[in-house]
């Protein structure tokens, strides 16, 4: 079993997030760098792994502004895009969307405690020997 | 009593498992369409709607439990509490799936328990009107499907590409159903008009392709689908018999039969979306039933266009369907075969195999909107009008009349939703 990188002291130490922060995709474990396309395909339910490596995806609640600027910045869609999009996956009995959490520090410690886990936060508040493996244009 | 404990230990086994790990990921949805439907005609269409109004014929409540025990596996059961499929006078709750999932690799995916056939573009989300936006999906295709629910397996292999995801899909499954029939005379077991449902056993089997790109859908599926009555032979024909009476004679059923009917099921899909916005949708299905119900081999399509305008979306749809030329021709043969005294007594009988035969001749224009009022929820409004040609299987004909030549304007009205 993979060790998650991230401990959660380093977690909970993370800045205030700036709203014109870069977002970047973080990852427990070893998970290998991805292209747009492979983060938009895992996203969206379409693949479950990453160089061969199970991974899981996190999200942040509907709503919330970063979630928002991911979706738009990343995934290239808009909220109700998204949740029509996994509205219909669900009910088509392909998978449930991605956990979602409130908050940004939820959702780093889920992922500081699953292998495997990928979560997007804002450069500011990525803690410190994050395995990055996604850049986001900043706006 | 056995499927109500079915439904309670497949949800409590689902919950236990998720509190017993909190690494595992527990999804509890549920969805609900209220709906009413309201015809000009005294007559019920689709079951449930005439000029009274109802709200039984789209009004439906489920609930969803999805967990994944790790990336790769999970389990999802959905219930329903809807109309029952069994009987026109009361609603029952059934399990609509109850399947674990396994994702080997991206590229693969096994599913296994009670499962939604993949037949059209809708079928698997059929239940869920916030899904889709017409107010009910046309019934000229969507009722082609002779089972859309069975218990088997499901395997399908999914070619990611830079533009275009193709996904191969196999399945195999068994279930039990009913088929349902009106006698506008008699009925099956009583001299008194109604509905009756017979009791079979399906097999289903079919390949599925479907190409996706972010905004288009294109589908394909072959099926074949055995079909058994259960205990008694089915495929009997419907023949005439000589009278003594010259030039009269009385259709009844032949004796013999088939222990199953093969049936093949073929279908076809698309969903494109156009410049400025505009969405055309169209599906295609083709069905063969040798039977003495040889109406329902038919085809049945749909066309339809709509265009988003911020949360409104306005739709067109021109559906169709037909039996083969043969069933509509046998039909009018029985329909028409008027027994002269002393057999005028066996008159309701002839209506009653005329009512076997289940001709489909029909089309639909319908015009109608969604209208999304918050994330969860839906509205959607429709007025349709509903032509018969030679006789239509979905109208419950009046008494003393029959379901040929009729018009008839249907309006409805839904609030869809999640939760």
């Amino acid at each position: 079993m993979n060790t998650p990188v991230i401990s959660l002291g380093l977690l909970l130490i993370a800045g205030v997030a700036n709203a014109n922060d870069e977002v970047v995709v973080i990852a427990s474990g070893a998970l290998p760098k991805v292209d747009l396309p492979t983060l938009q395909r895992l996203y969206t339910g379409r693949i479950v792994s990453v160089g061969q490596q199970a991974a899981t995806p996190l999200n942040l609640s509907a709503g919330d502004p970063l979630r928002k600027r991911f979706l738009e910045g990343v995934l290239g869609q808009t909220e109700e895009q998204y949740t029509g999009y996994w509205l219909v996956r669900r009910y088509v009995g392909k998978g449930a969307p991605p956990q979602e959490f409130a908050t940004v520090d939820e959702m780093l410690r889920q992922l500081a405690s699953t292998p495997g886990a990928v979560a997007y936060v804002p450069v500011s508040k990525v803690p410190s020997g994050a395995n990055i493996i996604y850049r986001a244009g900043g706006k | 009593m056995n499927g109500f404990f079915v439904r309670f230990l497949s949800l409590t086994v689902l919950a236990t498992l998720s509190a017993s790990s909190p690494a595992m990921d527990f999804n509890v949805s549920g969805f609900g369409t209220v709906g009413f439907a309201q015809s000009d005609k005294p007559y019920h269409y689709q079951r449930f709607i005439d000029e009274e109004g109802t709200f039984t014929r789209d009004s439906i409540l489920g609930v969803q439990a999805d967990v994944k025990f790790t990336s790769q596996l999970g389990a999802t059961v959905q219930g329903k509490l809807a109309p029952s499929s069994e009987s026109d006078r009361r609603w029952d709750a059934t399990l609509s799936w109850a399947f674990v999932s396994w994702r080997p690799t991206d590229e693969w995916l096994v599913r296994a328990g009670k499962l939604r056939l993949p037949f059209m573009l809708n079928t698997e989300n059929a239940d869920v009107g916030a899904t889709y936006d017409f107010a009910r999906l046309p019934m000229e295709v969507y009722s082609i499907a002779p089972t859309t629910d069975v218990v088997g397996l499901s395997i399908s292999k999914t070619w990611l590409g830079e533009k275009v995801d193709w996904t191969l899909e196999g399945y195999t499954g068994r279930t039990e159903g009913h088929w349902r029939y009106y006698g506008r005379e008699i009925r099956d077991g009583s001299n008194a008009p109604g509905s009756w449902f017979l009791p079979i056993k399906i097999k289903s089997s079919g390949l599925v392709l479907t190409a996706k790109t972010t905004d288009d859908v294109f589908r394909a599926g072959v099926h074949e689908v055995e079909v058994a009555r259960m205990g008694t032979k089915t495929g009997t024909d419907i023949v005439r018999n000589a009278t003594p009476i010259p030039g009269v004679g009385i259709y009844n059923f032949a004796p013999g039969g088939v222990e199953k009917l093969i049936v093949p099921v073929y279908n076809l899909g698309a969903s494109v979306l156009l410049p400025q916005a505009v969405r055309v949708t169209g599906e295609y299905a083709l069905i063969r039933v040798n039977s003495a119900s040889e109406g329902l081999s038919r085809w049945g399509a749909y066309l339809s266009v709509s265009r988003r305008f911020g949360e409104w979306m306005p739709y067109v749809y021109f559906a169709k369907m037909k039996s083969t030329d043969g069933a509509l021709e046998q039909w009018k043969r029985i329909n028409g075969n008027v027994l002269p005294p002393p057999l005028a007594h066996l008159n309701p009988t002839q209506k009653f195999l005329a009512d076997i035969v289940v001709p489909m001749d029909q089309s639909t224009l319908a015009l109608g909107t969604s209208w999304r009022v918050s994330a969860n929820g839906l509205v959607k409004a429709e007025w349709a009008h509903v032509r018969t040609g030679v006789a239509s299987g979905l109208v419950d004909a009046p008494k003393g009349s029959d379901s040929g030549g009729q018009h008839l304007n249907v309006y409805s009205v839904s609030y869809n939703f999640t939760f």
